[in-house]
């Protein structure tokens, strides 16, 4: 912005007749300075419209040739979100230019309001933006082949949520009446695990037995022996066993338990939906599919605790809270806990008609990120500026002889807004 | 700051150009400001109904080329503005549109010459197309 050259407030003029203290030695007047900034802040928007436009490119050209990541993954963002945002961006435009009205007809506590509403607006687009990067981040719906969806910390009740994967609404089966259980969930196969025979373990943090109401110690991580001391007596057969086949089967025609729809269901899932990315092919390709834990005979025991990386989802009490990051401790003896996230019959549908997505869908979100995110930082310059006028406000800088701040900020604001006006559709509502 | 009565002789008339600048009258300002959010109610339901693809994104797109034009002339003053600030800005948005533009065109003449597969033959960098036959 300009004009910040600004000669220290003495009040008198330099022979040219203008009041403010502001006008610079070098204009001829407070028009000419004006007009000279307002030109330079057009050109800096045009600027602006350039510099956008190199990712307008990015859009444009990925869109047309590739409708499909489009159509599949707008689905991902928030229209409720987007819709709000626009509406805050556009008050604050207003107020923005109600401010400039504001300071030419010197009302300087309608300038301060405008001005602190401005700020306010683009305080909450910022954390409305918050939320949505929050839980893109949280759901791993990131850039290029951060795009992972089904490996997040929200673990099986995202997977079941986005459904990309396998139309799977129970990715996780906990059986523990047929002695094994069984959870999709996160995986580091490299591998494409349809290629014969190969078998991913999931790490298990802890496991033991629980004895009554009181858990035991963790005893040891996956491919430990388990400590022999220290342990109640009944543990040490069942839970060798149980240490040694932690593993995924990861082939299509998986012996493990379904529910529901059966291994036909699944199959049939499986050849709908082929996976995606083979390092979670486990935990998405189909029902049932996942861990399986044997355990030996569990008739023994009354109740076995595992905890393992593979996160699965919130108990339906704690459904709900997508962020949730907690590891589920499977009891024995209850035979089906089947946690997962209890969708609407909507959302199910929903999900359902989402199917798979298509090969990088990632690069929608590289975009998405790349524009909304420079959209993002010129709302924090916008910001700062409008604080910074804010302040000069309150000191009575703004007169109707200078008010040029003023108006060049809120060009720049529009210009902001502008932007925006052609991202939310853009971005949001594709069809 | 004393010197707010310097333009007080162009206090006459409220709404016109007032002082340095154009003032903007407040209806102009609220009407500009509700048409854009009633757009943006419009063009979130007119995704909700299906056109087909195409028409919905330019359905879309017109009412973003309609909101962008009512921020433009109003909140940013352009038809209250001088001339040359248009030109500048409808100068850039041609160029962007130009470069949008012909960046579609020409990227379709390289959709068989992906330089990192190997089973499609690259075509010949300069100079015309070979005729088959």
């Amino acid at each position: 912005m300009t004009a910040d050259q600004a000669h220290p407030p003495h009040a008198d003029d330099h022979g040219h007749g203008h009041g403010s203290p502001f006008i610079a030695h070098h204009y001829d007047d407070a028009q000419h300075q004006f007009d000279s900034g307002k030109l330079g802040i057009w050109l800096f928007l045009a600027q602006e419209v350039l510099f956008f436009s190199a990712l307008f490119v990015a859009y444009v050209l990925y869109r047309y040739h590739h409708p499909e990541i489009y159509s599949y993954a707008h689905q991902y963002l928030d229209v409720k979100y987007g819709a709000i945002n626009t509406a805050v961006l556009i008050f604050s435009s207003l107020t923005a230019a109600w401010a400039v009205r504001c300071a030419q007809l010197s009302q300087r506590r309608g300038l301060i309001l405008c001005l602190s509403l401005t700020i306010a607006c683009a305080c909450g687009f910022l954390c409305i933006k918050y939320i949505e990067y929050t839980h893109k981040v949280h759901e791993h719906i990131l850039f290029g082949r951060y795009f992972d969806p089904c490996v997040s910390s929200g673990g099986a009740e995202l997977l079941t949520k986005n459904n990309n994967c396998a139309g799977t609404k129970s990715t996780i089966v906990w059986d523990y009446g047929a002695g094994s259980a069984t959870a999709g969930c996160i995986t580091d196969v490299d591998q494409d695990p349809r290629a014969a025979g190969v078998q991913a373990s999931c790490t298990v943090k802890e496991y033991g037995v629980t004895e009554g109401a009181e858990p035991a110690k963790p005893e040891a991580k996956t491919d430990a022996k388990p400590a022999a001391g220290g342990a109640e007596p009944a543990k040490p057969k069942p839970l060798e066993t149980f240490k040694r086949d932690i593993t995924e089967q990861c082939a299509e025609e998986s012996p493990l338990h379904h529910e529901g729809g059966g291994e036909a269901g699944a199959a049939h899932h499986a050849q709908k939906y082929p996976c995606w990315r083979p390092a979670y092919q486990p935990a998405v390709c189909k029902k049932g599919v996942g861990i399986l834990v044997e355990y030996g005979d569990h008739t023994e025991r009354e109740d076995i605790r595992i905890k393992a990386e593979c996160k699965p989802s919130p108990k339906p009490a704690d459904a709900g809270d997508l962020l949730a990051d907690r590891e589920q401790t499977l009891e024995l003896g209850k035979p089906q806990i089947a946690p997962r996230h209890q969708l609407t019959v909507h959302e199910e549908q929903q999900l359902e008609a989402m199917g798979p997505p298509p090969e990088h869908t990632g690069m929608f979100f590289t975009i998405y990120f790349a524009m909304t995110g420079l959209h993002g930082i010129h709302v924090l310059f916008g910001i700062g500026v409008f604080t910074w006028l804010l302040i000069r406000a309150t000191k009575g800088h703004f007169t109707p002889d200078y008010f040029g701040p003023i108006d060049y900020a809120a060009l720049y604001w529009h210009i902001v807004d502008l932007i925006w006006i052609f991202l939310f559709p853009l971005l949001y509502l594709i069809h | 700051m004393s010197a707010a009565a310097d333009t007080a002789d162009h206090h006459d008339h409220h709404d016109d150009h007032h002082g340095i600048s154009h003032v903007a009258s407040l209806k102009v300002l609220l009407g500009t400001g509700g048409t854009l959010l009633m757009l943006t109610l419009v063009t979130v339901a007119a995704t909700k109904v299906d056109f087909g693809a195409n028409i919905n994104l330019a359905l879309a797109m017109a009412i973003a080329v309609v909101k962008a034009t009512l921020v433009i002339l109003f909140f940013m003053h352009l038809k209250y503005d001088r001339l040359f600030h248009t030109v500048v800005f409808v100068g850039a948005i041609l160029a962007a549109s130009l470069f949008v533009g012909f960046t579609l065109m020409d990227s379709n003449q390289y959709q068989q010459t992906n330089i990192w597969n190997p089973d499609a033959p690259p075509a010949a960098p300069f100079g015309p197309r070979p005729t088959s036959g």
